[in-house]
């Protein structure tokens, strides 16, 4: 029987392969697997939890529970930059909500939806760990702390002007932050291409394949 | 502190008791008499403690914890309070949490009056809410398959449906969906919840979340006459309560019964009450009359058929009764020998095995040593399709530990549970048989699953293509084995309880050969005479009916157009020969009748039954028969008062008393025994001190090789096209499309693909489309049998397959 990935990009074939042969109950492998078919589809489609299964052999009911459980598997378009404003409650008594309007406002998004161009993707999120630097937001899960309404309307103008290829945390901050949670120390090399985060386990994103579109 | 090893002492609510070692503190409490609240708690399945509704509290070095009594275990000298004023404030506040969204519509909720969340409320509930805001709110009902529906708003997600999915039935297709306040229970989009066990969903669920699509505001629970008996469509006879209201049944439960089903049913059990219902069922008795038939009185039926048989003499033969009571089927074995005074008679129609070996095989084994075998060899049919409640057995023991072995060929439900999986082409299961017995090659490390402990064999036929022989030839392997017991597969209804009442031309009634000349001493002294011989099985009668040398069938519930392996033989033979049909309906079959008796069908007769392990258990009666029906025994009766004979059938229990003394494996057996104690779960016969004289220890019949290519894989499903499904709206909807079935490497060879069609000839000849499965042993064709494309094709060895090309391509 044909694979039910074969239409993907050869290395994310390569990478699932490897995360399906690496668990002894390849229920485990759902949540790597999810990630990886979320980058191929820009984000995690029934297709995607369909194909998840048929590598898994759990049933799509079961893999849909687990994406659905997580609010970082994106069940709908995500746009190319998605921008993340932290409202618990450091953030919120330093003006989060402020800032949330401000982004609204400069990206003509409500909060949780996408634009129809597939731009922008705004969300209020809770405690993203910056409390230090509250008020704080993320652009593809990068940070920006310390930001006020006014910084963070620019940077999204800036993000829609730049249209930046890759998102570097240290240059947001640079550009737009304020007070930042502690030293940065020396910039990071890789940035984060949207919808899907470019930390974690699996490796960044490579620049050009099949992440922001 | 407690004197017996397995057992501990605890003190619940100021009282000592003895409960067993390891047990659930919930299971021990309710066990000892002190019940407590629960909703997520399931008997048989393993405990998840999420509704919250069974807090205790127990004492810990820490001072007194609420604590989830379905989450602990019991410990000695363990001190429990189930009802303090601490639990007392914390089941109200469980109720009150989990009211927070039901929508409280139980006026028109099917669950309203047997509810757990409406009956713990009352009992333990505050009485009264703080949570004023707006209820969650979801499109209801929504279905989720034909059978069930879902209303979102009542669920309190308490996980049993999905924890049986995924537990018991071993399809997850419903399960949690989101997280927090959002959490909902959902199906995939367009995966319904297409699970042969959904209907067990409906019955544990503690609210009217899961309501059964069939039964939906039918009737109210409290308007609900039940009745318990056993489920006869299928060999495993689990145990059901049979519901009617307004003289009609609107539902089947299922009830816990553990040495069969513990609770479980599959959707045939559940859902097959509705062909009692179909339009169609024949309700008078009917005399063909050119194409059709035409009523008649029964006096008038009667008396044509009695006439008819009468002119015939000896040259009638019998068929059927696998679907009928013990009592109908002792009266057709009497009415056959002793009034027809013909030796022809069988309830099989070659679809089955061997009738010593169904009968009377040893050792025999029960379903439940299932539970305790260090291994299991399952070569037979693919339970989930042919008996789907002992599939879950199974599935129970395997899960458990129990190293199972399958050997089918292709994909079985209970591969993904199995230690071992082999595959043959059919025709070279002999070859294979040798193989596995050597431990040959690959098989080796199945022989060796098999070579150590307990060990139950699971043996039938896994395709009507193959022989019969082959069961035999498997068990007498398994025999070679250390501790090894065999349990014979059969399907259908009570084909186990027939063959027990002599509906087999080599058998007589209470497991006795046909031959042993004492046995037929006391028979022929009862039942007045005794033909000579040994008679004819299903196929030689239908081919003496056929030319002519049977003048008469009798059939007795019975389907061979749509049963028998060879479609065409049955028909031919029915058109031929004089028929006189006791039937539920005019089907395949009986349409060729010349006189057609309505029998009286599940509910609206009593009756006992037996089930593949021998288990004799009671069927009770809730409605009336409709129209004119009657219960097989009292038509036969008739007609043997017609031909001059007395059957003495005239009360079911009266017939049950004479077939306990003249059938030696049931003697002992009285008819209120199966009412009380231990007898509800029924009586396995022949009782201890009993001995039957026919003990059938299989041998090996060494069977030839048929190697021939493709070879025809031919097997049942649960929803064919049998009259039973066919007459239930809900259930013959869904059944599988009909297709040809082939491995991938075979199409090819073949050039085509998935969705083309080819042209099968087998007895008859069948175009289908082909579907490719993997899984399917190389060189065979798999064809699922008796759906409406597939019944012309018959059972043979091997096919002729021609692929059917698009004119012009």
């Amino acid at each position: 029987m044909s694979s039910p990935i074969a239409h993907w990009d050869p290395e994310y074939q390569r990478r699932a392969a490897t995360i399906v042969e690496r668990y002894p109950d390849v229920r485990s492998a759902v949540m790597p697997l999810l990630y990886l078919a979320s980058l191929h589809h820009g984000h995690v489609t029934e297709e995607a939890m369909e194909e998840v299964a048929a590598l898994t052999g759990l049933t799509a009911a079961q893999v849909q529970s687990v994406a659905s459980f997580y609010t970082m598997y994106k069940r709908e378009r995500v746009g190319r930059y998605l921008v993340s404003v932290c409202t618990s409650i450091s953030c919120f008594l330093r003006g989060a909500d402020e800032v949330l309007a401000a982004v609204e406002g400069a990206t003509g998004v409500v909060d949780g939806e996408t634009d129809d161009e597939g731009l922008f993707t705004v969300e209020h999120v809770e405690c993203i760990g910056a409390c230090g630097g509250a008020p704080a937001l993320q652009v593809n899960y990068e940070f920006v702390e310390g930001v006020t309404p006014a910084k963070a309307a620019e940077l999204c103008r800036w993000l829609r002007d730049a249209r930046p290829e890759v998102v570097l945390g240290d240059e947001m901050q640079l550009l737009f932050g304020g007070r930042p949670s502690f030293d940065p120390g020396a910039p990071e090399p890789e940035g984060a291409i949207a919808p899907v985060p470019a930390f974690g386990p699996y490796g960044s994103a490579r620049p050009g394949t099949g992440g922001g579109r | 502190m407690a004197d017996a090893p397995d057992q501990v002492s605890i003190t619940l609510d100021g009282r000592v008791v003895e409960v067993p070692r390891g047990a659930l503190l919930i299971a021990a409490a309710i066990e000892a008499g002190t019940y407590i609240p629960h909703f997520c708690w399931h008997p048989r399945m393993k405990p998840v403690g999420m509704c919250r509704m069974c807090l205790v509290e127990i004492d810990t070095p820490r001072g007194k914890m609420l604590t989830t009594s379905c989450t602990t275990p019991v410990a000695d000298g363990m001190v429990v309070e189930t009802s303090s004023p601490v639990v007392k404030k914390a089941q109200e506040g469980v109720i009150e949490f989990l009211l927070i969204n039901h929508p409280l519509d139980c006026p028109v909720c099917d669950k309203g009056g047997e509810c757990p969340l409406q009956d713990q409320t009352l009992a333990y509930g505050p009485g009264d809410g703080r949570f004023v805001e707006e209820k969650r709110h979801y499109p209801k009902p929504i279905p989720i398959s034909d059978l069930v529906a879902l209303d979102r708003e009542r669920c309190i997600l308490c996980a049993r449906c999905t924890r049986f999915s995924e537990e018991i039935s071993g399809d997850p297709l419903i399960e949690f969906v989101d997280r927090g306040n959002h959490v909902e229970v959902n199906t995939f989009p367009n995966h319904p919840f297409t699970s042969y066990f959904s209907g067990n969903t409906v019955q544990i669920c503690p609210v009217g979340a899961l309501t059964a699509r069939p039964y939906r505001f039918r009737a109210r629970p409290w308007d609900l006459e039940a009745v318990e008996a056993v489920s006869t469509v299928d060999s495993v006879h689990s145990k059901v309560s049979l519901e009617a209201s307004m003289n009609e049944i609107v539902r089947i439960s299922g009830v816990d019964c553990d040495p069969t089903n513990q609770g479980w049913l599959s959707d045939k059990d559940r859902f097959v009450y509705e062909h009692l219902l179909a339009d169609d069922r024949v309700v008078v008795p009917l005399i063909a009359n050119g194409d059709g038939f035409r009523e008649a009185s029964w006096g008038e039926a009667v008396g044509l058929a009695a006439s008819r048989l009468a002119d015939l003499g000896g040259a009638v033969a019998g068929l059927g009764g696998a679907r009928s009571t013990n009592e109908d089927a002792y009266v057709f074995s009497r009415f056959l020998r002793g009034v027809v005074g013909t030796p022809h008679l069988d309830a099989q129609l070659d679809d089955g095995l061997a009738p010593e070996f169904a009968a009377a095989v040893e050792p025999r084994a029960l379903i439940d040593d299932l539970d305790d075998a260090d291994a299991i060899l399952l070569w037979g049919p693919d339970l989930k399709e042919e008996l789907p409640v002992l599939y879950l057995r199974v599935r129970k023991a395997a899960t458990a530990g129990a190293k199972l072995v399958v050997v089918h060929p292709r994909r079985t439900g209970l591969d993904d549970v199995a230690a071992h999986t082999i595959r043959y082409r059919p025709g070279e299961g002999p070859a294979l048989l040798r193989r596995l017995a050597a431990g040959e090659g690959d098989l080796a490390e199945a022989r060796d699953a098999l070579g150590a402990g307990k060990v139950v064999a699971l043996v039938g036929r896994p395709g009507l293509a193959e022989p019969a022989e082959l069961a035999e030839a498997v068990a007498a392997f398994a025999l070679t084995l250390d501790d090894a017991r065999i349990l014979p597969l059969v399907r259908r209804g009570n084909v186990f309880g027939a063959l027990d009442m002599g509906l087999a031309p080599t058998l007589l009634p209470g497991r006795v050969s046909v031959d042993d000349a004492e046995r037929r001493r006391a028979l022929a002294a009862r039942w007045g005479s005794l033909p000579d011989g040994v008679g004819m099985g299903a196929t030689d009668i239908l081919e003496a009916a056929a030319s002519g040398r049977i003048g008469a069938l009798v059939l007795l519930g019975v389907d061979p157009v749509r049963d028998h392996p060879r479609p065409d033989l049955a028909r031919r033979a029915l058109e031929r020969a004089f028929v006189v049909a006791l039937d539920l309906f005019v089907t395949d079959s009986t349409r060729h009748a010349d006189v057609v008796l309505p029998v009286a069908g599940l509910g609206e007769i009593q009756g006992t039954v037996t089930n593949l392990e021998g288990r004799v258990q009671k069927l009770n009666r809730v409605v009336p028969p409709p129209g004119q029906a009657r219960p097989a025994w009292s038509i036969l009766d008739d007609l043997a008062a017609a031909l001059g004979s007395e059957l003495e059938a005239d009360a079911v229990e009266k017939i049950f008393e004479e077939l306990a003394t003249l059938a030696p494996a049931y003697e002992g057996l009285t008819w209120d025994r199966f009412d009380w104690a231990e007898g509800r779960d029924g009586v396995v016969v022949p009782l201890e001190g009993v001995t039957p004289p026919l003990r059938h220890v299989p041998s090996d019949p060494g069977l030839a090789v048929v190697s021939e290519r493709p070879a025809l894989h031919l097997a049942r499903v649960l929803y064919d096209d049998g009259v039973l499904v066919r007459h239930c709206p809900s259930l013959a909807s869904l059944a599988p499309e009909a297709a040809a079935h082939l491995h991938p490497r075979d199409a090819s060879v073949l050039a085509v693909r998935e969705g083309d069609r080819v042209r099968l000839e087998g007895v008859g000849v069948v175009e289908l489309p082909v579907v490719l499965d993997p899984t399917l042993a190389e060189g065979t064709v798999y064809v699922p049998f008796n759906l409406a494309e597939t019944a012309a094709l018959g059972a043979v060895p091997s096919v002729r397959i021609d692929v059917v090309r698009e004119a012009g391509s």
